[in-house]
């Protein structure tokens, strides 16, 4: 990495901005603007100082409708909502997808649209940490705060996740290295473990690496809690760990003041996903009876947990709510994306501040290109290439305020701190236009049926 | 005895939901109210007839008395039988998901493979599927601790993941092969496997009795070895053979029973 000199041309500095990248929602950001742009950030890691700095970059700025030859064309705002108003208005089947990288407050006028034209509401929980709120709503949840870790965790675990990489400050900032209360040695007070089967580089900077095979987590978390009940395990080797370790691993659990687990997609997503996280779970509520264990998913987008938390409070489910009926239903299988588009259902699909086109499985994204896409987010992405219309939003935390919820539940206000380029709107402008043009249509269709 | 034959003319490729069509509402339909009605399809209603040739043949006095036959692919329609009570439904093709859901009573018979969640939270009544289910046969609803707690689901074909989830009550018996996490939570109620398991069957059950006749490939450590038995008879049914049996989930301070043929098995010997 070549050596960058610091930034000392700018007007003015924007202090404790929050950063809209991963879920730990870093709130100690300064933003060194000059112009009316960001040009340094300070406090960030790499990830969530480039997404704001380089901001710019392939950015959607004005609104686009697909023409009859398929390229995309510039358009007035009038056009695009309206264009995007009548497709909406019009489909048996919507998907409302997205609104992990958006402010709650768009999601209140998106809950809005969605009850009106009976769409699923659905975000990236489905192909994330879907199986982890399936876990928690057989479960239960202990759940602590990042600062609680911070001030208090002796022993760390990070199951199929690799903060170093994809949440760089996790470690810096809350749990691993920082001074708490009662940990004033910092990470000479603590245990760090990681569970992965890959040696990754939050394996190499832990005190404990165990690597057990590939969808062997539910088999590994039992054994564990075999040993947590007395019992001597059979098997020599269980998911490729020896026995001895885990009784080890078991006993050392067993002895710390305060235990934080972290885990990602490496427990949702292999073989027995929702049964991993409920398994890990259980193995806490056992490890409760002798110390403190705590657990927390590593969320992936800074607000996938808000429209989680604000869709159980409001819909009393977290994610893949189907209004179809009228009334707020939830299944998984029935009523997740994936599955509605990889069973060719969806016949309307609006993208707000997510990327399908990137991330979803190839059936399901063939399905998106046959179909009308509505999309809202501020950077051009394999998404806009599907898209038939293009509304272009703004960078929450940065060009709008918001609020969002942290990996642990906490809800952080976003400040604004430059301002937006012109031609755009804000989201949650946007979507309560959507709706209000929404209903205008619907309101003449009910009018001409009682005629 | 009303038969009233339902034969697909169009498929839908965004599913129908029959929820409201089961032999405990439309035993006293005529033919006129079948085709009065409108069927919900995604956010919308469409004419019935939009998609089936309809015919009624017969009076029923009660639920019990009716026998509907849906001839076709049902492999879009969800909700088959979701709910019913009494009465008799024969699905020739496939049946999407929530087939058998929430059933009291009656019988559905499937002759093609049905889709997830078959038999959820089934209460009573039989459910009988030629071929084959996916994941969730009769599980509970996401969250609660109480699956299918009464009836017989009897499967032809293999089964997914996660078969009798949380299951507390009644009997799931399958012929051909099952995949992870069979009897996943169970606290009552009985499993009979015919074929081969792949993992993990069992894994945090509290109670309840799980019976495999093909090959496991790996067993939970939470299961205790408990000793051989021979012709055991469990939920009063006798089976012949030797089978190894484990008492478990011990993770879960679990009091079920897991019988695995001793003959196929013997690396567990």
């Amino acid at each position: 990495m070549a050596y960058e000199p610091p930034v000392t041309d700018y007007d003015e500095i924007v202090e404790n901005g929050t950063c809209a990248f991963c879920g730990c929602n870093c709130d100690d950001l300064d933003f060194l603007i000059k112009d009316g742009h960001v040009v340094g950030v300070r406090h960030a890691c790499r990830l969530g100082a480039s997404k704001v700095m380089e901001d710019m970059d392939q950015r959607l700025l004005v609104p686009m409708v697909r023409d009859e030859n398929g390229e995309l064309q510039e358009v007035d705002w009038d056009t695009a909502l309206d264009k995007a108003a009548e497709l909406i208005a019009g489909s048996v089947r919507p998907i409302f997808y997205g609104w992990s990288e958006t402010s709650i407050e768009t999601m209140k006028h998106g809950i809005h649209l969605g009850e009106l034209v009976g769409a699923v509401l659905d975000n990236q929980a489905t192909i994330c940490h879907g199986p982890s709120l399936q876990a928690v709503q057989n479960v239960g949840y202990p759940v602590a705060t990042l600062g609680e870790v911070k001030n208090r965790a002796d022993m760390i675990v990070y199951t199929g996740s690799n903060p170093m990489n994809s949440h760089p400050r996790h470690m810096a900032r809350y749990s691993t290295f920082p001074r708490g209360w009662f940990r004033q040695r910092g990470r000479f007070d603590r245990t760090v473990v990681t569970m992965d089967p890959k040696y990754s580089d939050t394996a190499k900077m832990s005190d404990i690496w165990i690597g057990f095979e590939q969808n062997g987590d539910y088999g590994f978390y039992n054994a564990i809690r075999a040993a947590l009940r007395g019992k001597e395990i059979d098997q020599d080797f269980v998911s490729g760990i020896p026995k001895e370790d885990i009784m080890e691993l078991a006993e050392a659990m067993k002895n710390v003041q305060f235990g934080a687990l972290y885990f990602g997609l490496g427990l949702t997503h292999t073989l027995s996903k929702q049964r991993n996280i409920d398994m890990a779970i259980e193995m806490l509520t056992d490890l409760n009876k002798y110390t403190k264990w705590v657990l927390t998913p590593m969320r992936g987008h800074f607000n996938v947990n808000g429209f989680n938390i604000f869709m159980a409070l409001e819909m009393g489910f977290p994610y893949g709510v189907d209004f179809a009926r009228g009334y707020p239903r939830y299944m998984n299988g029935e009523t997740n994306t994936i599955d509605l588009l990889t069973r060719k259902e969806c016949d309307v699909f609006m993208v707000i501040a997510a990327d399908p086109g990137a991330h979803y499985p190839g059936g399901a994204v063939k399905h998106l290109a046959e179909i009308p896409v509505i999309q809202v987010d501020i950077h051009w992405g394999p998404s806009t290439e599907i898209a038939d219309v293009v509304l272009p939003g703004s960078f929450i935390g940065l060009e709008c305020a918001g609020t969002s919820y942290r990996m642990d539940g906490v809800p952080i206000y976003m400040k604004k701190a430059i301002d937006k380029p012109e031609t755009c709107r804000d989201d949650e402008w946007i979507i309560q236009e959507l709706h209000e043009r929404v209903k205008k249509i619907k309101a003449k269709e009910a009018a001409v049926a009682s005629k | 005895m009303k038969i009233i034959t339902l034969t697909l003319k169009k498929k839908s490729q965004i599913a129908l939901e029959f929820d409201e069509l089961i032999p405990d509402k439309v035993f006293n339909w005529e033919k006129a109210d079948f085709e009065n009605y409108q069927v919900p399809v995604g956010n919308r209603r469409f004419p019935l007839t939009d998609y089936f040739d309809i015919e009624v043949e017969g009076d029923a006095a009660s639920p019990e008395e009716v026998k509907m036959i849906l001839d076709g692919d049902f492999g879009r329609v969800k909700y088959i039988g979701c709910k019913m009570s009494a009465g008799e439904i024969i699905v020739n093709g496939d049946a999407d998901l929530h087939c058998g859901a929430e059933m009291k009573g009656g019988k559905i018979t499937v002759h093609g493979d049905a889709e997830s969640y078959a038999g959820r939270e089934m209460k009573g009544g039989e459910l009988e599927i030629m071929g084959s289910t996916r994941e969730f046969c009769g599980c509970s609803y996401i969250g609660d601790w109480r699956g299918m707690s009464g009836g017989k689901i009897t499967l032809h074909g293999n089964a997914g993941k996660q078969l009798g989830e949380c299951l507390s009550g009644g009997e799931i018996f399958v012929k051909g092969d099952c995949d992870i996490l069979a009897g996943i939570h169970m606290n009552k109620g009985f499993i009979q496997i015919d074929g081969d398991v792949t993992r993990w069957p069992g894994g945090q059950m509290k109670n309840g009795n799980i019976l495999i006749k093909g090959k496991l490939g790996i067993l939970l450590e939470g299961f205790v070895y408990d000793s051989i038995v021979v012709d055991p008879e469990i939920d009063g049914k006798s089976f012949s053979g030797k089978y190894i049996k484990y008492n478990g989930d011990i993770a879960v301070n679990g009091k079920g029973s897991l019988y695995l043929n001793a003959e196929k098995n013997r690396e567990y010997l």
